[in-house]
């Protein structure tokens, strides 16, 4: 660290620590329960990114639909995630409520 | 006076939602229409039984032809204003002939005052009859789309065949009978009475035939052929040097526009009002005195300041100007703009059909003039016409924007101006680079005569200055001039270039007993909403924790650290090969001193950088004993694998062999090697590390054989003593380390083939190659990855033809002992293969058989 050190305080403000995390592969969660997996390109100040070979997951709360008021009072919101991927996403800022790094499971 | 077929008297016309604005002058009129003033209600009452449903149709001529459109609503947006503006030429043209013409005007022009605030239906109904299609939608952009009109009017080839000859009378009124014509030449009767349409033509026939032998009280002769000086006392006392010959030609010429101060004594009476009335009530009210007037004057001021340019009632105020009305009140200011400074005007669209009107007024004085008369008028003529022309042309976009939207415009770019260039000490290149790129390299490639984008901003806010000065000037500020206008704007650019120079330096106001501070910005400096202090040198003092991290930084990996220092060295390259491309060239000689210091400062600055690259990948650290070098830490990211070709670029000969070194020293430490063993069951490497050993192979292996391809012997030995150092069955047991071994290997046997290095290096390298093949030897049937079936083993084979080569004839044995089983497998199993397979894998083999003097077809 005192090597980084030398560099200059390395982390004067948050997205600093964002830089580090470029061409990694990083979770993103955003708003509308929602998470990206993917490696990071590009991000900018207002935290737009640029994700390559993303996995996308939709936590979606499905309500009974059935007009069955018993059986919705016992099953009130079925979870279930849609998951899809995409090669390379442009995730515009407004929407990203988290960036974190991904464990290094491997 | 009303096309809408009830009598106006009954109808008061000042009622609200009849006209298009309230008139506050409609009351006056009115009395002077009925002398007694009616109340609403009164008229109101029975007015829908009386109206006379038959003369409806002259409806359309009021609001256009909607009867091809019969199911059509009418709508309530009743152009009104578009209506007139179509007339607008011939009301200005009525109106300055009315004002000349008229010597005793001064009588006339109270009652003209007066008259001028009829309502605005006048001019609607009085002009809608003209033939010029209309269509029913009436959107208030008519006068755009009606642009090509305009065009047509003045297209020479219109008036006759040879533009450039004296059109005949007949000719004259031939094309598109324009407003000018249908306005002058059909003076509505005294009474209210409607004309047809077929009235109308008829008239404007009859007259257009007869154009100089209308009967008239004042004779009126042609002022511009034959000296009629008494005529035009007022005009001529404005312009007492213009030739008459050149009459007609010179009655487009810009600086006529001044005429008007010179034009008897109710100028100053008379501009007020003059901008407001609606003219077309002239003519009607005036017609004993006006009316034969109207068919003799000449309309030798087009665009007269006293001219009625604003045909609605709503822009009665002068000051209030907008949209399309407003380049006509260009016209109406009492205090012209500088002649000939600016020509261009709308009015060159409106000569198009005023030149019609006297060129069939000059014609019947043409018969009269001599041969050689009749030569030099027809010249003018043609002069006048082909100026005409080319000015129309240039004026064809004229009056789009308002002088109004243009200062505003320019207001906006000037403060743009103002504020990114605010502080001149700010900006240095790349700043400026940053602010608009493509426009910095647009200007290098153009010449970059502007070197300092605040340099030239005093000319250019002039070049804007003097522009918008002398159109502005007259009509926002009455009594001043057009420089005092432009010194205002000037006086305005400096008071906006101080105070974008006071701006305070420092970023932020702390008003005392306030929590908060307030940041100033502006376009260049976005407020900072976030902000952290820097402390450059204080930040271990103040940070412990970061102190602790680096108390265990060595223990295990310090990820955050080499994910930094990878971010180090990406800024110092993208720095570096920024720097490249500013590489001055190279100095000619010593003489070119500048050149030689220049080069010196560049390449210092080079060196500063490499320093900084150098020092960001850490190869010089020696870490713990347990702990991997942090430079193969570096190499175990992606990213700090593709890094590699760009490193190599940017550094010394000195340094990529200590980079080579570096790598082959830590080989088993590279977690390609290590994480990558090699087994020889079925077990496949799972997805992430084959992606990162190919990315390895692709990255930093390129890399390192393009480098190695220019060792000389002595340095491949060296490298390869340093394997020898290492754990050998590791390395050689993954892929990476294979290909490294290959690379090493091979580049020796090149070496021997060009018949480089000296007897002494071949004994090194020699004395280095046995002791690494007793170290492989032992792994030499565990190398190789998956089972025969897997056939990913073509970079082994090649590693045993390389050793192969190199080995004498008892390491030679030693070798096909090693590795028999795996030969004598693959060969067996390419006869179950098909054919291409088969002979794939028997060539693979063959790398290694032919190596050491052998061949697969002799095992089989």
């Amino acid at each position: 660290m005192a090597e980084a050190g030398d560099e200059g305080n390395p982390v004067s403000e948050p997205l600093d620590l964002v830089r580090l995390l470029l061409d990694e592969v990083v979770c993103v969660k955003l708003r509308g329960d929602r998470e990206l997996k993917g490696r990071l390109h590009a991000y900018d100040s207002h935290c737009n990114l640029v994700l390559g070979e993303v996995e996308e997951t939709i936590y979606v709360a499905d309500e009974e639909d059935d007009d069955d008021e018993i059986k919705a009072s016992r099953h009130p919101l079925l979870h279930s995630t849609v998951s899809r991927k995409s090669e390379m996403l442009f995730v515009r800022g407004d929407s990203v409520v988290l960036i974190s790094p991904q464990s290094r499971a491997y | 006076m009303s096309s809408f077929g009830f009598d106006s008297t009954r109808h008061n016309p000042a009622a609200t939602g009849f006209s298009q604005a309230h008139n506050p002058f409609a009351g006056l009129s009115n009395r002077d229409d009925d002398g007694d003033a009616l109340e609403f209600e009164d008229t109101y009452d029975g007015l829908g039984d009386q109206l006379d449903e038959t003369d409806d149709v002259f409806n359309n001529d009021t609001f256009g032809d909607t009867s091809g459109l019969t199911s059509a609503p009418v709508g309530k947006d009743f152009d009104f204003f578009g209506q007139t503006a179509k007339v607008a030429n011939a009301i200005e043209e009525e109106h300055v002939r009315f004002q000349r013409q008229q010597p005793a005007s001064k009588v006339v022009q109270p009652a003209a005052q007066t008259f001028a605030r009829i309502p605005t239906e006048a001019p609607v109904s009085r002009y809608a009859p003209q033939p010029v299609a209309y269509k029913p939608a009436r959107t208030g952009y008519e006068k755009y789309s009606q642009e090509p009109v305009a065009e047509l009017q003045v297209d020479a080839a219109l008036w006759g065949v040879a533009p450039k000859k004296q059109p005949t009378p007949a000719a004259a009124p031939a094309p598109a009978p324009a407003p000018a014509q249908a306005s002058s030449s059909t003076p509505a009767p005294p009474g209210r009475k409607m004309m047809s349409l077929e009235e109308v033509e008829a008239q404007m026939r009859a007259q257009s035939k007869k154009p100089a032998q209308q009967a008239t009280p004042s004779p009126a002769p042609q002022p511009q052929i034959q000296p009629q000086i008494p005529h035009d006392n007022g005009y001529q006392f404005a312009q007492p040097a213009q030739p008459q010959a050149a009459g007609p030609a010179d009655h487009l010429r810009p600086k006529e526009q001044s005429f008007h101060p010179g034009h008897g004594h109710p100028v100053t009476i008379l501009q007020r009002p003059q901008s407001k009335h609606t003219p077309p009530a002239q003519p009607l009210v005036q017609q004993p005195v006006t009316q034969p007037a109207l068919h003799q004057r000449l309309p030798q001021q087009p665009s007269g300041p006293a001219q009625p340019v604003q045909p609605t009632q709503i822009l009665q105020n002068p000051n209030r100007l907008s949209g399309d009305a407003a380049k006509f009140g260009l016209h109406s200011h009492p205090t012209p703009p500088i002649p000939g400074n600016f020509p261009a005007h709308p009015s060159h669209r409106q000569q198009g059909s005023f030149s019609r009107q006297p060129l069939a007024n000059h014609s019947a004085q043409l018969s009269q003039l001599t041969e050689e008369e009749k030569m030099a008028y027809m010249d003018q003529e043609a002069k006048r016409a082909k100026r005409n022309h080319k000015i129309f042309l240039m004026s064809r976009d004229n009056g789009i924007m308002t002088p109004q939207d243009k200062n505003f415009v320019t207001r906006i770019q000037l403060q743009q101006l103002v504020s990114a260039t605010g502080n001149p000490n700010e900006h240095g290149t790349d700043e400026s680079l940053a602010e608009d790129f493509y426009y910095q390299v647009h200007n290098q490639i153009q010449g970059g005569q502007r070197q300092h984008p605040s340099q030239p901003l005093s000319n250019f806010a002039q070049t804007y200055l003097y522009q918008t000065g002398s159109r502005q000037g007259g009509l926002r500020r009455h009594n001043r001039g057009p420089e005092n206008h432009m010194q205002r704007m000037e006086q305005q650019v400096q008071r906006a270039v101080e105070a974008a120079k006071n701006k305070p330096k420092n970023k932020q106001l702390v008003i005392e007993g306030s929590l908060g501070k307030i940041s100033f910005s502006n376009a260049k400096t976005p407020k900072p909403l976030l902000n952290i202090k820097r402390h450059d040198s204080s930040s271990e003092a103040h940070r412990p924790s970061s102190s602790h991290r680096n108390a265990h930084a060595f223990h295990g990996t310090d990820k955050k650290g080499e994910l930094r220092s990878i971010e180090t060295i990406y800024s110092t390259l993208m720095k570096m090969e920024d720097h490249d491309r500013l590489m001055p060239p190279p100095p000619s000689g010593d003489a070119d001193t500048e050149a030689v210091q220049r080069f010196v400062a560049w390449s210092n600055d080079a060196q500063a950088l490499n320093k900084k690259l150098w020092k960001a990948l850490r190869v010089h650290d020696h870490p713990g004993p347990d702990n991997i070098h942090p430079f193969i830490a570096l190499l175990s990211y992606a990213k700090g694998k593709k890094a590699m070709q760009r490193i190599f670029r940017h550094s010394t000969q000195e340094q990529r062999t200590t980079i080579l070194t570096l790598i082959v020293v830590n080989l088993d430490n590279l977690d390609v090697v290590r994480n990558a063993q090699v087994t020889t069951g079925e077990m496949q490497l799972n997805s992430a590390m084959r992606e990162k050993v190919e990315l390895f192979s692709v990255a930093v292996m390129s890399t390192l054989f393009t480098f190695m391809n220019e060792l000389d012997l002595d340095l491949v030995a060296g490298v390869l003593g340093l394997v020898c150092t290492r754990n050998v069955g590791l390395i050689a047991r993954s892929k990476i380390g294979v290909s490294m071994l290959t690379m090493i290997l091979s580049r020796a046997e090149i070496i021997k083939h060009g018949g480089g290095g000296s007897e002494q290096s071949w004994r090194a390298w020699d004395a280095t190659y046995s002791q690494f093949f007793d170290l492989i030897e032992p792994s030499l049937p565990h190398i190789f990855p998956g089972t025969v079936h897997s056939g990913e083993d073509v970079y082994v084979w090649q590693l045993l033809a390389a050793i192969g080569i190199g080995a004498g004839p008892d390491q030679q044995q030693r070798l096909v002992l090693a590795v028999k089983d795996r030969v004598m497998d693959t060969v067996s199993l390419s006869k179950t293969l098909p054919q291409d397979l088969a002979s794939q894998r028997l060539q693979n083999v063959n790398l290694f058989m032919r190596s050491i003097g052998l061949d697969v077809e002799l095992l089989q």
